[in-house]
């Protein structure tokens, strides 16, 4: 039916933007390249002074504080199996992330651009995607050159059974 | 009286939510008056005010809630309809109701403004017509006045607040009597009205009764609803604020500027009120939980059929909120008990010439930064002897352990888990679980339980609990470049041990440490080792820095890097993702902003099986003998060959180490390995005693002695582990050159070296001998009814070339004294039939031995027994199982005699 109505559309092209595409929070881990809703992110921070915490998880990196809440601050690539090695005298950024509740601080390489991408071209994400445990994948999105792999947002969140 | 200001205070504030929500909701009615749901609302807040405010000895507000409801009933049945007269009259009586609840939140009063009054009696006849079923003229006629006043209930125009004031004084004071006599008689009311002819009347009161209330006093709000959550996000920021105060006052010192110090120094003041003040928000007194209670003693009085009287006190008392949770259930539980096994039935009681009724008495107050809460019950008490019994009966302790138990300590039997001593379980109580939960739940948020009790006079359970779990004082420990927070409350003191005084003391047994602290083991844990973390590199030089901690009852010691300072932290709680790690309390913020981790002293201790029962499962555990006349002491098991058990007295054994098997050396037919600089002998137990020989390793583990001034090892296979049990040697089956005899520990039997013998068979000369320089040997008569002990004295005394004769008790060597010659008496303190002091004063107070030196011996090292022993009249007094001090004071007192005897 759309199809027939083309001249229509244009009047109501910026709500169907918004519509039809979702935005994301993009970042880096090594060359490997993600993204989370926008909606899903509290906030971005640099060098939060981390503590760490010993006999955690391996993922948990340790605490940090955000004006006065303390938050659990998960490596990225330890939680979702990648191979990574981190330059010399990295400073993690921390994408402050979740449920109102008990956020989680994420820390990531590389903190990319806010993009929006059409909800058309969101697939689901494939049985196998190199390095990464798919159980944190929700969704991948091929852009012009490389892939956005889509994060589980609430699995990164929960506490892991293994 | 502080609990019943509280529910008026509650009362009021409920009062004043539910007439705003009464001024919609007769709108709407008004709007709707088929509206059933509506009208049934309004009569229930209606119908809880009049409750309330009867139960107060509010007589106009009640009066005037009484005759509201009874219109409301009516059109709740649907007897009458809601007219505009009705709906009027009604808000108006929801007008003076407000400015009555206003006035009783300042003044704590009724008004008594006769213009309340007249209302009342406005009202009343109005309802009495509503409600005979006349509404349409009967209203119409009394209501002009009323009406043409009706808009004005919102607007308190000032002219007509005046009116009444004037008018009031004449007002006749039949209305006020009438009004008076209704109250609690409303039927009595209805004779007197006829008498008061509805015409007339009205127009005279009715003008004063249709103007709203006297200048009423504004309705302000008191009370709030807050979100906790906003509470506690505001408590976030007020210490955020703290720390960037922090960094601004830092910052003006640098700068040092007058006006700018001025200003942060103003700041400072009200960032630390402001933080207080958001620290009140959390906390709500304990009567909270109180209240609840004159309900439940009731019920379980009743079921229990016994008379209990409750008395509340300290009601008042603060605490913080998430207290308040927690020691809802605990102090539920101890109620339950002090009905059900304290308080007599009362016949028992009237038997006791105590009285029928038994007294509860929960109690509240702070005392020294903590909040103390007593349950007290005047009923039966505990009696020691039956809960000995009982742990008896429960295969909890052996006899003699029960018998052995202070009363005290005694009564502390009921928090173990498991323990119940009522004597039939009843539905309320008695299935045993209950205390340790108490108990647990208690301590978990840093509190302790005390119980006092004396049979047939009562009971008193004391809990103490931190003010509030938000802010607790901490000590700041470092290890391994972070800070770790150690609530005070589980902090016994603080060790700082010299590299010197950590080579003499602190002995190392397989992987575990032990530090002798004046006289106890206490065992050592390392934080970095707790933690995972590498161990400290260089640092040994510096010696160790120990945190005494107490988990429970336990005590043990916590090796860190650095110990920082006192302060009072934040408790912050753990994220999900780290919830589940036993060591961590929780997480809190220090000065710099960074965030640390709080200690959990009893989720440590019980990662490392030192919980407070630990010494006691291991005593059941272990099948060995308990005699009870033994005194405990730490054993090392070991093994030279596999399956073939040894052990030996802690206490003996200076350190353990490993050597490589290269680092063992051969020199003139003996074996050596170097050992901090010096050539150490090696002992082979296998060529001293028929035992199996010790396979060849890679590694081996070394017992080192430190006697004599000299290091000398015996080399072993295994070192199995560190037991702390008394035990009951059997002599029979292995005694011999080099043993003492046998016992079975943890189902093995278990061969105990006499150490001292095997040294002085390596080399007769490794010790000293102490009566060289005379012609003859000293003759030592030793007193010690521990056969155990007693080998391991007789050896050493013997190896130093000394004449021992033993006997295991105070009177035999009184009777020994009387016929054969001894130069020195060395004996225990405690024994069957004659003790040691006993003996002392014995030999002491006789001209014929008096002379004679005594050493008492003793595994406790009290200054009390010291004293005591002193009095008695001993030469010296020394622990038993130091060879090096015990031989020195013999060699000493030996001199002495000596030169006296010349």
């Amino acid at each position: 039916m759309t199809e027939n109505l083309p001249v229509q559309s244009q009047t109501t092209d910026v709500a169907v933007a918004s519509d039809t595409t979702t935005q994301f929070i993009t970042f880096y881990m090594g060359k490997h390249f993600f993204g989370m809703p926008i909606d899903l992110v509290i906030e971005i921070n640099k060098n939060l002074n981390i503590t760490s915490t010993p006999l955690a998880p391996d993922y948990v990196l340790g605490v940090v504080n955000l004006r006065g809440h303390i938050l659990t601050a998960i490596h990225l690539a330890r939680r979702i199996g990648l191979d990574y090695t981190p330059p010399e005298g990295i400073a993690f950024h921390n994408i402050i992330m979740g449920n109102r509740e008990e956020p989680i601080s994420l820390l990531v390489e590389r903190i990319g651009d806010v993009i929006s991408v059409p909800t058309a071209d969101i697939e689901p994400p494939p049985d196998l995607l190199a390095g990464i445990d798919i159980r944190y994948v929700k969704n991948v999105c091929k852009l012009p050159g490389k892939l956005l792999v889509i994060m589980n947002t609430d699995a990164l969140q929960s506490v892991s059974n293994n | 009286m502080g609990m019943e200001q509280d529910i008026l205070k509650d009362f009021l504030s409920e009062a004043k939510e539910n007439l705003e929500l009464l001024d919609q909701q007769f709108v709407e009615l008004e709007q709707d008056p088929e509206n059933a749901e509506l009208i049934k609302s309004i009569f229930r807040t209606i119908h809880t005010i009049k409750g309330t405010s009867g139960f107060f000895g509010f007589t106009t507000l009640e009066a005037i809630a009484h005759f509201a409801e009874d219109i409301l009933s009516k059109l709740r049945d649907g007897v009458i309809k809601v007219t505009e007269d009705i709906a009027t009259m009604l808000l108006k009586a929801v007008d003076y109701i407000k400015a009555i609840v206003a006035s009783l939140e300042q003044t704590g009063k009724e008004p008594t403004d006769l213009v309340y009054l007249d209302f009342v009696v406005d009202l009343r006849n109005f309802a009495e017509k509503v409600t005979k079923g006349q509404p349409a003229t009967a209203s119409s006629k009394s209501t002009p006045p009323p009406k043409a006043a009706a808009p004005a209930p919102e607007p308190k125009t000032e002219s007509q607040a005046a009116t009444p004031e004037t008018l009031a004084p004449e007002t006749p004071p039949l209305e006020a009597q009438a009004a008076a006599v209704f109250k609690p008689q409303p039927e009595q009311a209805a004779t007197h009205e006829p008498k008061a002819p509805e015409p007339p009347a009205p127009s005279e009161t009715k003008q004063p009764a249709a103007g709203p209330p006297p200048a009423a006093p504004q309705m302000t709000e008191t009370h709030v609803r807050v979100d906790v959550q906003l509470l506690d996000n505001l408590m976030n920021l007020a210490g955020e604020l703290v720390l960037s105060r922090n960094r601004l006052a830092q910052l003006a010192g640098y700068i040092n500027n007058p006006e700018l110090m001025a200003a942060n120094q103003h700041m400072s003041l009200i960032v630390t009120e402001l933080q207080e003040q958001i620290m009140k928000t959390r906390m709500q007194p304990i009567g909270n939980v109180f209240n609840k209670f004159p309900r439940i003693v009731r019920d379980l009085a009743k079921n229990a059929q016994k008379q209990v009287q409750l008395h509340i006190e300290g009601a008042e008392t603060e605490l913080d909120r998430s207290i308040i949770e927690v020691i809802k259930d605990p102090l539920t539980h101890m109620v339950r008990n002090s009905i059900d096994h304290g308080i007599e039935a009362p016949e028992i009681r009237v038997q006791k010439d105590k009285d029928p009724v038994g007294t509860l008495t929960m109690r509240a107050y702070h005392e020294g930064g903590q909040v103390i809460i007593e349950i007290e019950d005047d009923g039966a008490g505990i009696d020691p002897n039956k809960i000995r019994r009982k742990a008896v009966e429960k295969g909890l302790l052996t006899a003699e352990q029960a018998n052995a138990l202070s009363d005290r300590d005694a009564l502390l039997l009921i928090f173990q888990p498991g323990f119940s001593t009522a004597e039939k379980v009843t539905n309320i109580s008695g299935r045993g679980v209950g205390m340790d939960v108490v108990k647990t739940n208690i301590e978990k948020i840093g509190g302790t339980v005390e119980l006092q009790s004396t049979v047939n006079m009562g009971s008193v359970v004391k809990i103490k609990i931190p003010l509030t779990l938000a802010i607790i004082p901490a000590l700041i420990v470092r290890c391994a470049e972070e800070r770790y927070a150690i609530p005070q409350v589980n902090l016994v003191e603080l060790v700082h041990l010299s590299p010197e005084a950590v080579s003499r003391d602190v002995q190392l047994i397989g992987n575990a440490e032990f530090y002798r602290l004046r006289g106890q083991i206490l065992p050592l844990v390392r934080l970095r080792e707790v933690l995972h973390l590498p161990a400290e590199t260089g640092n040994e030089e510096s010696g160790l820095e120990i945190v005494v901690l107490n988990s429970g009852e336990r005590q043990f010691g916590l090796v860190v890097d650095n110990i920082n300072d006192s302060e009072e932290i934040v408790v912050k709680p753990l994220g999900r993702h780290l919830k589940h790690l036993r060591c961590y309390a929780g997480t809190t913020l220090m000065g710099d902003g960074r965030a640390a981790l709080i200690l959990d002293i009893v989720g440590i201790a019980s990662m490392l099986h030192l919980k407070a029962d630990e010494a006691l499962k291991k005593a059941k555990a272990a099948t060995a003998v308990a005699t009870g006349e033994e005194e405990k002491q730490f054993l090392l098991l070991f093994t030279v060959a596999p399956d073939e058990f040894f052990a030996i007295p802690l206490a003996l054994v200076n350190r353990l180490d490993k050597i490589n098997i290269h680092q063992l050396e051969h020199v003139a037919g003996k074996e050596v390995v170097q050992y901090r600089n010096r050539s150490m002998p090696i002992i082979r137990l296998e060529n001293y005693l028929p035992i199996a020989p010790l396979p060849e390793q890679d590694e081996y583990n070394l017992l080192v002695f430190h006697v004599n001034g000299r290091d000398i090892a015996c080399l072993v296979s295994k070192i199995e582990d560190s037991i702390n049990i008394s035990v009951n040697i059997e002599e029979e089956n292995f005694k011999q050159e080099g043993m003492i005899g046998s016992a079975i520990i943890k189902d093995r039997t278990t061969i105990f070296l006499d150490i001292y013998q095997i040294i002085n068979t390596y080399d007769p000369n490794f010790f000293a001998k102490i009566t060289e320089t005379e012609s003859m040997a000293a003759q030592v008569l030793l007193a010690e009814d521990s056969n155990f002990y007693r080998n391991i004295l007789t050896s050493y005394l013997n190896a130093a070339g000394l004449n021992v004769t033993a006997v295991e008790d105070g009177q035999k060597a009184w009777e020994l004294l009387q016929n054969e010659h001894f130069d020195i008496v060395i004996t225990d303190i405690e024994m069957p039939n004659m003790t040691g002091l006993e003996l002392t004063r014995k030999i002491k107070e006789d001209p014929a031995t008096r002379d004679l030196p005594v050493i008492a011996v003793t595994s406790l090292s009290g200054e009390e027994d010291r004293k005591r022993g002193i009095q008695a009249g001993v030469d010296d007094y020394q622990p038993k199982l130091d060879r090096d001090l015990v031989l020195r004071a013999v060699e000493r007192l030996l001199k002495i005699r000596l030169q006296n005897a010349a």
